[in-house]
């Protein structure tokens, strides 16, 4: 809402003032705003405003060819692309009904876990600024870097990859890539003891988080919300095994949970789940050399793809919970309908009003930190 | 496990008159029902089957049927089960009901369609408009919406000429092909085949 056009709706009581969190503001994520009702530093009312990055994805996709959205879809969350590109391939390829290669699928899990943990890096860089840590966001910004690098390396691209395509992948992996990606998980485990000492053990960090923006299972169930915020209320469920995709029956990683449900316990969530990532991309690594093949399915001239009349629902396990696309085809070149669920759209509008509800002002941005929420998702 | 879940939901869904039930794969239920019976079915597969968690709820517009398709997709933690429900309406009056008494995320989808689709959800807690706040064009995701003619004619557009592109077009440059038209030539050779 441009500010000329912003009016008080209802006159508050003299005690209270109403203030615009965002959309420019350093607190927040992205470009999105809230609209706080406040009595003293109290929260007493609020409300999500989104919108402002709502670039009409679906609308756009519809125009066109299906090969030409696999450069649009990555652009929907920008920390965390690769689960985009892929959710949309795996519909496509199950009305198609191919048959994906394997090595395209364990190089897709590589992908996928490298994103997620540089998404949770940027994550805990965020929720540590948000309690005047900065340091930690230096540091968590920087070794997202290193991952960028393995990214530009295998994809040809930083942040959007572009990789994943119906059918396999793009490209197979450089030479002694495996290598490098090795020696990056070493160093990123190396560098999380120096993340405890300065951010997961701070006192600072453990007693502002505590007991911020508390929910318990049942409202983040009623609230329809997955992923790691769902996990630290204590309900172990996860995409990744309870509705497995790709090969991730074969790999071995645990679901860590947390019982509080605060912003502590989110953001230790994320950081328990970085470590099984490193321990599925050491899978990974170790089992690809074994796995020859071709890296994609025989697919038709993708300037002249008319993909069979159907519709799928696809459904994977982002940084920030539950991705899902339902993509519907009437048999022509380019989509019929392309619905993309994001995760953030449940967490980031009715969960985040009510989770700030009753907080004070300091802890606004705490909280929307430690729900991950990704405003692009909401507003696609 | 598998054969279980279909015969409970079978002895389950006698209940409801109607019910197109068909099985897509171990973790895929497709069942198409009237939009009369939806919101008992709803009903019945949270309360009794523990589909606890709406997933999402699409909109999909089939204009040349005149008809708006929405389809409800429900999971199941205990199952481990993906129900997708499938219902049709007319495009006009376009107005439905909400299923926010039972399932409390609908709320944002269906704010959503409002906006995208314009069609209206009865007893909903918030119809206001999210995304495109000062929008006051026709509901843009309905088929019968051409973002290209409506940009025509709300902006106007400058005439962006530089001299680098005025050089670059004189030598040959600027867009090569379009897709379309490279479609269209493969479609050909590959007829000539």
């Amino acid at each position: 809402m441009r500010p000329e056009n912003y009016q008080s709706k209802n006159h508050p009581p003299s005690n209270e003032y109403e203030l615009n969190f965002g959309p420019n503001h350093p607190g927040i994520e992205g470009n999105y705003a809230l609209q706080l009702k406040l009595h003293g530093d109290e929260i007493v009312s609020a409300r999500a405003d989104g919108g402002y990055l709502h670039r009409g994805f679906e609308k756009l996709m519809e125009n066109r060819l299906w090969i030409q959205n696999i450069a649009l879809v990555p652009r929907i969350c920008v920390p965390d692309p690769a689960p985009m590109e892929l959710c949309y391939s795996l519909a496509v390829e199950e009305i198609s009904g191919f048959d994906v290669p394997q090595r395209a699928q364990w190089i897709r899990v590589l992908q996928l876990e490298l994103s997620r943990i540089s998404a949770h890096l940027f994550t805990f860089g965020g929720h540590a600024a948000t309690t005047g840590m900065y340091s930690n966001m230096y540091w968590g910004v920087a070794d997202r870097d290193i991952l960028l690098d393995l990214f530009e390396e295998m994809t040809g691209g930083r942040v959007y990859s572009i990789y994943n395509i119906p059918g396999g992948v793009r490209r197979d992996l450089p030479e002694g890539f495996l290598d490098r990606v090795s020696s990056t998980m070493d160093y990123i485990e190396s560098r999380l003891p120096d993340y405890d000492n300065l951010f997961f053990t701070n006192q600072v960090f453990v007693r502002r988080a505590k007991g911020a923006g508390v929910m318990n299972q049942e409202q983040a169930l009623e609230w329809g919300v997955t992923g790691p915020n769902l996990r630290a209320t204590g309900l172990a469920f996860d995409v990744r095994r309870d509705d497995p995709y790709l090969v991730y029956d074969q790999l071995d990683f645990e679901i860590p949970t947390e019982e509080a449900g605060d912003a502590w316990a989110r953001t230790l969530v994320r950081r328990h789940e970085l470590m099984q990532s490193i321990r599925i991309v050491r899978q990974v690594v170790k089992a690809l050399p074994d796995i020859g093949g071709p890296i994609r399915c025989p697919i038709p001239n993708p300037l002249a793809w008319n993909v069979p009349a159907g519709e799928a629902y696809s459904r994977i396990e982002s940084s920030k919970g539950e991705t899902c696309y339902y993509v519907v085809s009437n048999g022509g070149d380019k989509p019929y309908r392309v619905h993309v669920r994001g995760p953030s759209s449940m967490h980031a509008v009715q969960v985040l009003e009510n989770l700030v509800t009753g907080c004070r002002i300091e802890d606004v941005a705490q909280i929307m930190f430690s729900l991950d929420a990704c405003p692009p998702e909401v507003d696609r | 496990m598998g054969n279980e879940i279909i015969q409970w939901l079978d002895n389950l869904l006698a209940d409801v008159p109607g019910v197109g039930y068909h099985r897509k794969s171990d973790r895929r239920i497709r069942m198409d029902v009237s939009s009369e019976t939806l919101p008992t079915l709803l009903e019945l597969l949270r309360g009794r089957a523990s589909y606890v968690h709406l997933s999402a709820i699409t909109c999909v517009d089939w204009i040349k049927d005149g008809e708006f398709e929405l389809v409800y997709h429900l999971w199941s933690y205990e199952n481990n089960t993906l129900v997708s429900v499938h219902t049709r309406l007319p495009r006009s009056p376009g107005v439905y009901l909400s299923v926010y008494d039972i399932y409390h995320p609908a709320a944002f989808f269906e704010r959503d369609i409002h906006e995208m689709f314009g069609l209206y959800f009865e007893g909903s807690p918030d119809m206001e408009k999210f995304i495109l706040t000062e929008w006051d064009g026709p509901p843009p995701m309905r088929k019968d919406f051409d973002s290209e003619a409506w940009a025509r004619r709300k902006f106007n557009f400058q005439d962006y000429q530089p001299e680098w592109l005025t050089k670059l077009e004189e030598q040959g440059g600027g867009v090569a092909v379009r897709p379309e038209d490279l479609r269209d030539k493969i479609r050909a050779s590959e007829a000539d085949e």
